[in-house]
Parts: structure tokens; C-alpha cells; sequence
């Protein structure tokens, strides 16, 4: 299964590196972090639309990327034996992978959790993980850590455009990098783990060891957005790591396109773009309003909101072409 | 003596917590172990029930009859939602996580427009004391724990014996063949969401006198009622009522010796523990 054309991809992504030229710097500040939401979409896209695991908490990575990046540049605990940003980045992607490889393990070793229980034990995971944070007086307890230094990005530190195209650039590299592993062969096998994991373990592969490796790269990404996101809020609170985040981001993604990459990561950022503007003139009705287009979309437009029109084109496009492998 | 006496509170206090759980676990395992539906939404049908006790009381209605509207209110409402929306999911039971997460967000935000998200407190219908066991403990709780039990086992009999029981038990074990034998399948689906709807409405009434009737009061019995079911298999009154023990007693008793939060870790630890080591095995009457 491929994700979104090609020109659609590179429109979306050249508009987005233009959009400092016409928007101020107070929107190319906020794009900054909603670009980051779309990275951390994206991850939940590849497991939930591409390998078939449902996670109601995938926000513990996001939280434990950003709580890495945190306590390593503010020297929080002295083992961690650097500060720099660049290093703390790739210790966070580190910690997250790690704890997203720990809990895959134990997931889904042996017979394994799915379906509904996996987003059970999921939930309760992330839910479990908020309450300890808000716990923790190393990470700053219910006030959690703020002063988390910038990302060493050009020399002026109120001008957000270096951060952002800096942002657009890392999302790009990840959207099309995950685009050109899931058009390898690791994509077939992705679609396999999906639709009938049973017979890819007849034809020889494992199952487990799948599961396992697409859930901890789905973690590492989304501690390398978090961890990103906590260095561009200079702050890191236990509500990104908690079960709040985690439906907020299935929200996004549904809403989207579980199944296309470009897709969840556009929704996010339109999400939250829609969302600065009507929780202000919508108070209350903002979040009703919401409620009612999800369920609605759940119900009727199963394939997100973004993907079905994008995959609609897509096969207008393949006909006139004649016929195309899809 | 002494120990009994010293004790007693705080078992009593964990018994009450315990009974209300299973009574919106048991909704829960109607919905989730009879139709295989996640009710992400369950939580607010509680928090209807609430609200119901609230306006019920403010029209001068007395306490017990409030009560007895709160479970046809929520049941009302469950049976348009599954009408509405879980009938078109029934082919993507996963799906129904989602729709019913965005019900919950929606019956939240329309409850707090409506009655603004400030808490509401209702007045217990009497503020005696009974003697139990040689200490005073307030007879309402003792009235709460009495009628959650007479409806959890009438509940679960009615489930079990009965042949709208067996109906439902068949709908849900195989569609197809129980459609052929007569089985109006879709009127049980209805039935069992309604139902599932009335017992959080139910556990929601009760639990206004002692509990801060609020838009978010639902969601934190949400995630125990789930991990109770998921513990505790809902194969019998036993098993819900053992999870809603395990569940409920750990959470207050372990809240009052340690701390609350480091108790609810423990709980939620073990819970993951025990469903990651039953996982595999169908939730099936």
C-alpha cells in the first residue's frame, strides 16, 4: 500500500517551508510545535494504520522522550555525563526506543495481547506512567520541569524561523524516510502483520519479533517528536505523557487516515491550527463540536477524513494511467 | 474486639467502593463481554446517572425515586446510542473504542454547557447511623451496598436462568445461527446496551450523596471497571465480583495504609500483570 502521492506530499511540505514568509512570527512559532505533533502522528499511523496495533497510550513515549530531553540538558541526574542538546537529543530517541522496545516485549511475546486488551493494558500503561511522573519530585512532580534550554539554532533566540524550518526539515526526513521503508519489503510485511498475521507465521516469518521491532521504531519516533516538542516549549509537564495526549493524538490520526502517513500528520497540524482558532470563539462547543465530527467520521468515514478524498484521486488518477500496481 | 472495631470503617468503606465497581463493571461486561463492544463511553452513562439524581431532586422529587429514573434515563440514552452509532460498527468492534471515546467527550462538554462544570452536591436520603459489628457507620452506605448487591445478583440470574438471558447469550455466541432459530438479533444488541447503560446510570445515582456529582466523575471509575472485568473474566457473578474486589479492595486499602497514588500503581501494575497472563482466553459468559 503506498501513502500519498508523491506531488501531494512535496506540495504539502514546500508550503509549509513558505509559510514563515507570509504567516508572523507568533504563527511560525506555534507551526513549529503542531509540525512536532505531526511527527508524533505519523508514528502512530505506522503502528495502528500500517501494522495493525491499536495503542491508546502511545503519549508514554512521547512523555519519556521529552522527560529525557528534560533532565539530560538540565542535568537533573548526574549519570547522564552531558548537557549539549544534540547528544541529549539522541539519548532521549535512545530512552524511548528502549522503553517502547521493553514494553512491546511485553506485549507481545508468546501468544501475545491484541484487539481490545492491548488497548486496555495500553491505557492503563500510560495511565500508570502519568500517576508516577506526577509523583516524582526529581521530575518536578504535578509542576513538572521547565527552563529546558532551545535547541542551539541560529544566534538569536526570538526569531522561531531557524527552529522551524529546522522542525519542517526532520518531519520531512521522517515522513519520507518512512515512506521509502514502507514501500520495501518491509511494508508488504507490515500490510501481512495486519490483515493476516497468521499466515505471515505459516510463510515463515515471526510474528513476535515484528511486532516488536515496528513498535519500538513507532516508540523511538515518537520520543525523538516529544523530545523535540519539550526542547521548543521549554517545558516538560506530566499531561504529555499521560492518557490525555494519548487519545488526543488517536483523534488526530482517525480523523486523518490511520492508513496514510501524510495524512495523520497534516490532520495534526490542521487539528491544531482549527483548534487555536475556535476554542477561542467556541469555547466550551469547541470540544462538543469535536466529539460529534469524530464519532460522525468513526462511523461513516472509517479511512479519515483527509485519506479517503486523497485515495479517491489517487485511484481517478491510476485509471486514466491504465493499470498500476497500487 | 478492639481490632474489629478499629478495622471496620475502613473494610466497610472498601466493601461499598467494591460493590459500586462491580455494579458498572457488570454494565461493562454486559456491553463488552455480550457484544464485544469497548464502551469508552461508560464512564459518562455513570455520570448521567448523577446528573438524573440532581435534576430529579431539584423538580422535589424524593431520593429513591430519582434513583429509580436515573438507570431508564442513562438506559434511554444507551439504546439511541447503540441505534445511532454502535449498529453501524458492528462489523469493526475496534472502531467502537473510538466512537464511543468521542461520545464520552461529547456527553462531557454537553453536560458541562448544560450545568456548567462546577460539582453539585445531593443530600443522602437520611444521615443516621446504623450500629454494625459494635461501631456506628452511616446507613446510607449500608442502604447503597444492599441494593447494588440485590441488583448485581438479580442481574447476573436474570443473565444466566432466564430466556431473555439465553437469547442474548446466543445472539452474542453465534448471530447467524440465532438469527435462524428466531432470535430478533438486533433487538438483543439493543437490549444489552441499554442494560449495560441502566446499571452505570444506576452506579451513578447511588453514588451522588457520596461522591461530588461533577462532568468528569465518571472517567475515574472508567479504567478500574475495565481492569476489574479484565482481572476478573465476567464469566460469572463471581468472576466480576472478584475482579471488582481485587480492583476496588486493593485501591482503598492500600490507599489508606500507603499512598493513594503509589496505590493505584500497584493496582494498575497487577492488573496488566494478570491480563497479560490471561490474555489469549475470550471473555464468553
Amino acid at each position: 500500500m503506498r501513502d500519498a502521492p508523491l506531488p501531494v506530499s512535496i506540495l504539502v511540505f514546500a508550503a509549509l517551508v513558505a509559510l514563515p514568509f507570509f504567516a508572523g512570527d507568533f504563527w511560525t512559532g506555534q507551526m513549529a510545535r503542531y509540525a512536532v505533533f505531526g511527527v508524533f502522528a505519523m508514528s502512530l499511523a505506522l503502528l495502528w494504520g500500517r501494522a495493525g496495533i491499536l495503542s491508546f497510550g502511545h503519549a508514554m513515549f512521547f512523555g519519556i522522550g521529552g522527560y529525557a530531553m528534560a533532565t539530560a540538558t538540565l542535568g537533573t541526574f548526574d549519570i547522564v555525563p552531558f548537557t549539549a542538546a544534540w547528544p541529549s537529543l539522541l539519548f532521549a530517541v535512545a530512552v524511548a526506543a528502549f522503553a517502547a522496545l521493553l514494553v512491546a516485549a511485553f506485549l507481545f511475546w508468546g501468544a501475545g495481547v491484541s484487539g481490545a486488551y492491548l488497548a486496555a493494558v495500553t491505557l492503563a500503561l500510560s495511565a500508570i506512567l502519568e500517576q508516577a511522573v506526577r509523583g516524582w519530585y526529581a521530575l518536578g512532580a504535578d509542576n513538572g520541569l521547565s527552563g529546558v534550554p532551545p535547541l542551539p539554532l541560529g544566534d538569536n533566540p526570538w526569531n522561531p524561523r531557524p527552529t522551524y524550518f529546522f522542525l519542517i526539515g526532520v518531519a520531512a526526513v521522517v515522513y519520507f524516510g518512512l515512506v521509502a521503508l514502507l514501500s520495501s519489503r518491509v511494508g508488504t510485511l507490515l500490510t501481512a502483520l495486519r490483515t493476516n498475521p497468521r499466515r505471515l507465521a505459516f510463510l515463515g516469518y515471526s510474528v513476535v519479533a515484528l511486532r516488536i521491532a515496528v513498535f519500538t521504531l513507532g516508540g523511538a519516533i515518537a520520543g525523538f517528536a516529544g523530545a523535540l516538542f519539550v526542547a521548543t516549549d521549554a517545558f516538560a509537564s506530566p499531561s504529555l505523557i499521560g492518557f490525555a495526549l494519548s487519545a488526543e493524538v488517536l483523534i488526530w490520526v482517525a480523523l486523518g487516515g490511520r492508513s496514510v502517513l501524510l495524512a495523520a500528520f497534516f490532520a495534526a497540524i490542521l487539528l491544531r491550527v482549527v483548534e487555536s482558532y475556535l476554542s477561542d470563539a467556541l469555547g466550551p462547543w469547541w470540544l462538543l463540536a469535536l466529539g460529534i465530527v469524530f464519532m460522525a467520521a468513526v462511523a461513516t468515514v472509517p479511512n479519515g477524513l483527509l485519506a479517503t478524498p486523497l485515495r479517491w484521486v489517487q485511484k481517478r488518477f491510476a485509471r486514466r494511467q491504465g493499470p498500476q500496481a497500487s | 474486639m478492639e481490632v474489629l472495631v478499629a478495622w471496620a470503617p475502613l473494610l466497610l468503606d472498601a466493601l461499598s467502593f467494591v460493590l459500586v465497581l462491580a455494579l458498572v463493571a457488570l454494565g461493562l461486561v454486559v456491553i463488552f463481554g455480550l457484544l464485544g463492544v469497548i464502551n469508552l463511553a461508560h464512564g459518562e452513562l455513570l455520570m448521567l446517572g448523577g446528573y438524573t439524581v440532581v435534576v430529579a431532586m431539584g423538580w422535589g422529587a424524593p431520593f429513591w425515586l430519582a434513583v429509580a429514573i436515573a438507570p431508564l434515563v442513562a438506559g434511554v440514552v444507551g439504546a439511541v446510542v447503540e441505534l445511532v452509532l454502535i449498529r453501524r460498527l458492528a462489523a469493526r468492534p475496534l472502531d467502537t473504542i473510538l466512537a464511543t471515546w468521542g461520545l464520552a467527550i461529547v456527553l462531557q462538554q454537553a453536560v458541562t454547557l448544560a450545568f456548567g462544570p462546577r460539582s453539585r452536591s445531593v443530600v443522602a436520603p437520611t444521615d443516621t447511623s446504623a450500629l454494625v459489628a459494635g461501631i456506628s457507620y452511616p446507613a446510607y452506605r449500608l442502604q447503597l451496598m444492599a441494593v447494588a448487591a440485590v441488583v448485581l445478583v438479580g442481574t447476573m440470574t436474570w443473565l444466566a436462568r432466564s430466556g431473555a438471558g439465553l437469547r442474548a447469550r446466543a445472539a452474542i455466541a453465534d448471530p447467524a445461527m440465532a438469527a435462524a432459530l428466531g432470535v430478533n438479533v438486533g433487538l438483543v444488541r439493543l437490549q444489552c446496551f441499554a442494560l449495560g447503560a441502566a446499571l452505570a446510570g444506576l452506579a451513578g445515582a447511588l453514588l451522588a450523596p457520596i461522591v461530588s456529582v461533577d462532568p468528569h466523575m465518571g472517567f475515574g471509575f472508567l479504567v478500574p471497571a475495565f481492569l476489574a472485568i479484565l482481572v476478573g473474566g465476567s464469566a460469572t457473578v463471581a468472576g466480576v465480583l472478584g475482579g471488582a474486589g481485587v480492583i476496588g479492595g486493593a485501591d482503598s486499602l492500600l490507599g489508606h495504609w500507603v499512598s493513594p497514588v503509589l496505590a493505584q500503581i500497584v493496582v494498575f501494575v497487577v492488573a496488566i500483570l494478570a491480563i497479560r497472563l490471561r490474555s489469549g482466553r475470550t471473555t464468553r459468559f
